[in-house]
């Protein structure tokens, strides 16, 4: 780096620094990506958060929210790899700044980078809760951060989720993956039915129980509603339902044949599917407000599994025009077919969101997860057994990815990050839950 | 959960396109657009009326080529018209006259063993006229969900085509995909595996 551009760059941090302290909030957000970078050039892997207890202030704290969602909030940021955190310690009384002060120089004295102080205050109708992000590198200790946030009471677990989401993207510039949910198909008296849990595995809820087999559910990019196959009667059938509210399950495609392998278009206006009406399987779009299907293959042999792109100008699906099932891309009016995979059986193909990485499921004896850029360049294995591993699904950050894997008894929802590492079960995960769809961030 | 209106301004073309597409030629059929009454009041009748669309001229098994049992393009004439809606298939019993048929790993094809047991099918559905028949398709664990259900379609299609190319009505038969859900077996091994890459037959009196 040249001199000029090196006083240029330190004017502007003294600039920056200036400006922090005359509007610290809004000019906070500038600070934090250095603090983490600087880490990391450092040498260190993760950035070390110090994270006391949540001080609860203006009502007593029966449920013990101090610690419980200062545990969720941990485990959150835990599972976003990018912070080794030290938790556990005891909260912070409020409005003390000499306490704080001590615990942060103790916390900086034995490692610590960054600290997140939280305030949450019950109210009647709502719980409030206010983040304070701290640089442990600079000598003043200084606040690099701070956002305030409100959830309903019967969702305490969201302000953590909503504020370890704000820490990710203080450091990185994009929001975590902890205030989502994932939806599964759970077995339940011999049937198969649609449930979803919060994306750590808490809370799981039933979404059906028509005691049928439900199958592929598929998130609306809004987050409200799912579309799903299911036999609830008789016949396999595509439906919409809305996971959040009282509203009655919609039958999007109820044709003789299959009616399957849902897909929302990245605007939520389009569902690509399954449909054999007309002879075989085949792809079509479905245009939710108009009703009107649309068919993009028209060919003799197996045609399923549709994924668009994040443009919503591809649609990825499976194929076994070949002789076998291979991954193709056609463009969304059915044209540019191109094949994407040569050899084996792959089926699932799931693109991710920032659209640079397909991934999809390989048969070789046992399935396994692989990834391939969109142009067929970049193959790589994501997954090495043991047991069966598929049925991946992005999270939102596009940052892991959840699978189906039979590696433990039975079929388990696990997570990993997009290049492979990090497998690991969903700890409350229900056994024989499969099929995982990730939800985008919660409205 | 109940579902009660909403979806009727979306059956009622779905249910004309369908009709469209898979009408008669050689015997029209009176075709009623009612649905069927909702079975249990919990859900409305879906808009399928239970006409399978045409055949091709079906193999008679040996052929390894996913092509060879390819059933006919959507723009096929239909061979004939059925019922406007198919029954539930929980209306359909099992039959010890019928036996099932298997399938090689991701093949749909007919093996000529299996024709024989088809031929010999056929031969009962002739002789007990009154019977509809329903074909369920399925498939072993390996290979993932959506791929599955739609080669189990396709093992049921080519099963309705061979019983078709045999002189049996096409509307008589209804098709249905299970996919790998409902497996008979669940060891992990061919033997058990070979067991569930099947199509089975159920019967229902007209």
């Amino acid at each position: 780096m040249s001199t000029p551009r090196r006083l240029a760059f330190a004017l502007a941090g003294l600039l920056a620094a200036l400006a922090l302290l005359l509007l610290p909030p809004p000019a906070a957000r500038s600070q934090a990506p250095d603090v983490l970078l600087n880490v990391i050039a450092g040498g260190a892997k993760k950035l070390n958060l110090f994270m006391p207890d949540f001080t609860v202030t203006g009502a007593p704290d029966p449920a013990g929210l101090s610690r419980s969602l200062a545990d969720v909030a941990g485990n959150d940021l835990t599972f976003s790899t990018l912070f080794s955190v030290v938790s556990g310690q005891p909260a912070l009384p409020a409005g003390n700044l000499d306490a704080m002060q001590k615990a942060w120089t103790e916390a900086a004295a034995a490692g610590a980078h960054a600290a997140l102080h939280v305030l949450v205050t019950p109210r009647p109708d709502r719980l409030e809760g206010e983040m304070r992000l701290y640089d442990l590198t600079s000598p003043q200790l200084r606040q690099i951060a701070t956002k305030k946030f409100a959830v309903v009471p019967t969702e305490a677990r969201r302000l953590a989720h909503k504020i370890a989401d704000e820490v990710v993207f203080q450091f990185t510039g994009e929001l975590g993956d902890a205030d989502t949910k994932i939806a599964f198909v759970g077995l339940r008296s011999g049937a198969k039915e649609i449930y979803t849990m919060d994306y750590d595995g808490a809370s799981p809820v039933p979404l059906t129980a028509n005691q049928s087999i439900n199958l592929s559910p598929r998130w609306s990019p809004d987050a409200r509603s799912l579309a799903f196959t299911s036999y609830m009667r008789g016949y396999p059938y595509l439906y919409r339902l809305f996971a959040f509210e009282r509203r009655p399950v919609q039958l999007l495609a109820g044709f003789l044949g299959i009616n399957s392998s849902p897909a929302w278009s990245p605007d939520g206006r389009q569902v690509a599917l399954t449909l054999s009406k007309d002879g075989n399987p085949e792809i079509y779009v479905l245009t939710l407000a108009s009703g009107a299907f649309r068919r993009l293959t028209t060919h003799p042999s197996i045609d399923t599994d549709p994924c668009w792109s994040p443009t919503g100008r591809e649609i990825a699906f499976v194929s076994d025009r070949s002789g076998s099932a291979q991954i193709y891309v056609m463009d969304a009016e059915g044209a540019n077919l191109r094949r994407l995979t040569q050899s084996g059986f792959n089926t699932q193909p799931r693109w991710s969101p920032k659209g640079d990485t397909i991934v999809f499921t390989s048969r070789q004896g046992l399935h396994d997860l692989w990834a391939v850029a969109p142009d067929g360049s970049a193959l790589r294995r994501l997954t090495t057994g043991p047991g069966d591993n598929e049925s991946a699904a992005w999270s939102p950050s596009g940052r892991h990815l959840a699978f189906q894997s039979s590696r433990l008894r039975g079929t388990k929802v696990f997570t990993m990050l997009a290049d492979g590492s990090e497998q690991q079960p969903i700890a409350n995960a229900p056994a024989d839950s499969a099929s995982p769809a990730w939800s985008p961030r919660l409205p | 959960m109940p579902q009660r209106r909403g979806t009727l301004h979306l059956l009622l073309p779905l249910l004309a396109l369908t009709l469209l597409v898979t009408g008669c030629p050689k015997r029209p059929a009176t075709i009623t657009a009612a649905a069927a009454p909702a079975p249990t009041g919990a859900a409305m009748a879906p808009a399928s009326p239970g006409v399978q669309p045409a055949p091709a001229a079906p193999s008679t098994g040996g052929s390894t080529s996913p092509s060879a049992t390819s059933p006919a393009p959507a723009t096929a004439a239909p061979a004939t018209a059925a019922p406007a809606t198919p029954p539930r298939p929980s209306e359909f019993a099992e039959n010890a006259n019928l036996r099932d048929v298997y399938f090689d790993f991701d093949k749909y094809d007919i093996r000529p063993d299996d024709a024989k047991t088809l031929d010999a099918n056929a031969s009962w559905l002739k002789s007990n006229a009154n019977n509809l028949v329903l074909i369920e398709g399925h498939c072993d664990e390996r290979g993932t969900n959506e791929y599955n259900l739609a080669l189990g379609e396709r093992r049921a299609k080519a099963t309705m085509n061979y019983l078709v190319s045999q002189g049996i009505q096409a509307n008589r038969i209804t098709i249905i995909s299970y996919g790998k859900e409902r497996p008979v077996c669940s060891e992990k091994s061919e033997a058990c595996w070979q067991k569930n890459r099947r199509a089975h037959f159920l019967v229902k009196a007209r």
